[in-house]
């Protein structure tokens, strides 16, 4: 497993972990973030339970896994967080934050002692430490109960499956290197799990009032400066929900 | 992950698999055991019609109906031994896997600056599997010892059955017809049930890691 410093401040630290190579090669690769603010952390979309050995591992090398005090599942889906259920034996004390829509669904992953703290529709905030996590709504974007993490300070915005793209295994860097050649990789998974572009048109004009560095989703490589800009606006201009084919 | 590791993975699984499947075999045992409670209160019925003519018969009439109700409380305490077992072997599944999934992390880790943290993790999955293996044995002798119980009771039942017969053979040809069919339909509950009752004791003997 990789593991990426995205941003190292006074308060605290963002880290990527990503690029299994052990993962099969028919499970989707995915991104994993952790933001660490003193003897406080919190693991954003902590992933699959095929991922969970080596997402342990990495993190162990640089915290104790003790100080891992949160959790947080941008929506229900087994990539993001079927691993619950070992999470809950390693951190019992631990808070997940996840939409209250799922509730009595992502508990069938086991959850029996980590505290559910569900995140309502409107969205709501995390100290960690002396700094403070948005949980943005992106409801329907593509999941009906959905959130994104932004953080002010270090200019982040981690964007759940918004931005993901299926790279080919021969190239996958961690950074958006060429955005027109990245496109590619993106067009068919917006245009098929994004289903609404009401909800997408709602997003991006709330986004577009953050100050963002980095947009880091949870597939695929990460856009940076102008390439957030960029991607907004290829986003916008997309038209998403293909699925259906009638009028 | 070491293959003997996916072996046992692969038995423990096969045996949660066992234990659900003879727990669905089991609830079928129910409506046999209500069988035997019916024909029981018709041979009563049939009895008390036939008055002296069949006075001998009453004794093997009580004996029934306390047959019936013993394997109906035997059997649904069988089914319920039953579905314990196969909730319990699907949690032992469920604590092996996660017992192999903290032993992959802590060899992936071998290097990491927090490797101790990952100690106690292993030994609490170690204890949570010796703790589930230990509650599987138990409730695998406890269904094991009701199905045994349950095979003695059906063996009693064709005892009872056969001196019915006997007793039926006696009695005037009107009331000879209707005992004999009771006794029939008895034995054929009696019989399912230790049928299905050993061929389940089989499987869970023959399935165990």
């Amino acid at each position: 497993m990789q593991t990426k410093k995205l941003y190292e401040g006074r308060g605290h630290t963002w880290y990527m972990f990503a690029r299994d190579p052990e993962r099969p090669q028919n499970i989707i690769d995915t991104n994993q973030y952790m933001v660490r603010a003193g003897k406080e952390a919190i693991l954003l979309d902590p992933g699959g339970i095929e991922l969970f050995p080596a997402m342990l591992a990495a993190i162990v090398h640089h915290i104790p896994a003790e100080h891992i005090t949160h959790l947080f599942a941008s929506h229900q889906d087994p990539d993001i967080i079927s691993s619950l259920g070992l999470w809950d034996k390693t951190l019992p004390h631990a808070q997940l934050h996840a939409p209250w829509l799922w509730e009595g669904f992502l508990r069938h992953f086991g959850c029996n002692h980590i505290e559910y703290k569900a995140i309502p529709d409107e969205g709501q905030s995390l100290r960690l430490g002396g700094v403070e996590l948005q949980f943005i709504p992106a409801h329907y974007l593509h999941s009906s109960g959905n959130f994104h993490v932004y953080d002010p300070v270090a200019k982040i915005l981690m964007s759940g499956d918004v931005g993901a793209a299926l790279l080919p295994e021969a190239n996958t860097p961690l950074f958006v290197e060429n955005f027109q050649e990245h496109t590619q990789y993106m067009r068919g998974f917006h245009q098929r799990w994004m289903p609404s572009n009401r909800a997408k048109d709602d997003w991006i004009r709330r986004v577009r009032t953050l100050d963002i560095e980095y947009l880091a989703p949870q597939h695929g490589s990460i856009f940076q400066g102008d390439d957030v800009k960029r991607f907004l606006d290829w986003f916008e201009a997309l038209e998403v929900g293909t699925g259906v084919k009638g009028n | 992950m070491k293959p003997d590791d996916d072996e046992i993975l692969l038995k423990i699984s096969g045996f949660s698999v066992t234990a659900v499947t003879v727990a669905a075999q089991l609830s079928a045992v129910l409506s046999e055991a209500r069988n035997i409670s019916l024909e029981a209160m018709n041979a009563r019925a049939l009895v008390a019609r036939a008055g002296d003519n069949v006075r001998t018969f009453r004794p093997i009439t009580d004996y029934m109906i306390e047959l019936a109700s013993d394997t109906i409380r035997l059997v649904q305490e069988i089914n319920h031994e039953a579905l314990k077992l196969s909730r319990v072997a699907l949690k032992r599944l469920d604590v092996a896997e996660a017992k192999r999934r903290f032993q992959h992390a802590q060899r992936l880790a071998q290097s990491a600056s927090y490797l101790a943290d990952m100690r106690p993790l292993v030994h609490q999955a170690r204890q949570d599997e010796l703790q589930q293996q230990r509650q599987l044995k138990h409730h695998l002798r406890q269904l094991t010892e009701l199905l045994d119980e349950i095979e003695l009771r059906m063996l009693a039942a064709h005892v009872v059955a056969a001196t019915s017969r006997q007793e039926a053979a006696t009695v005037e040809y009107t009331y000879k017809v209707g005992l004999e069919g009771i006794v029939n339909k008895l034995e054929t509950a009696a019989e399912r049930i230790r049928s299905i009752a050993h061929k389940s004791r089989s499987l869970l003997r023959n399935n165990q890691y």
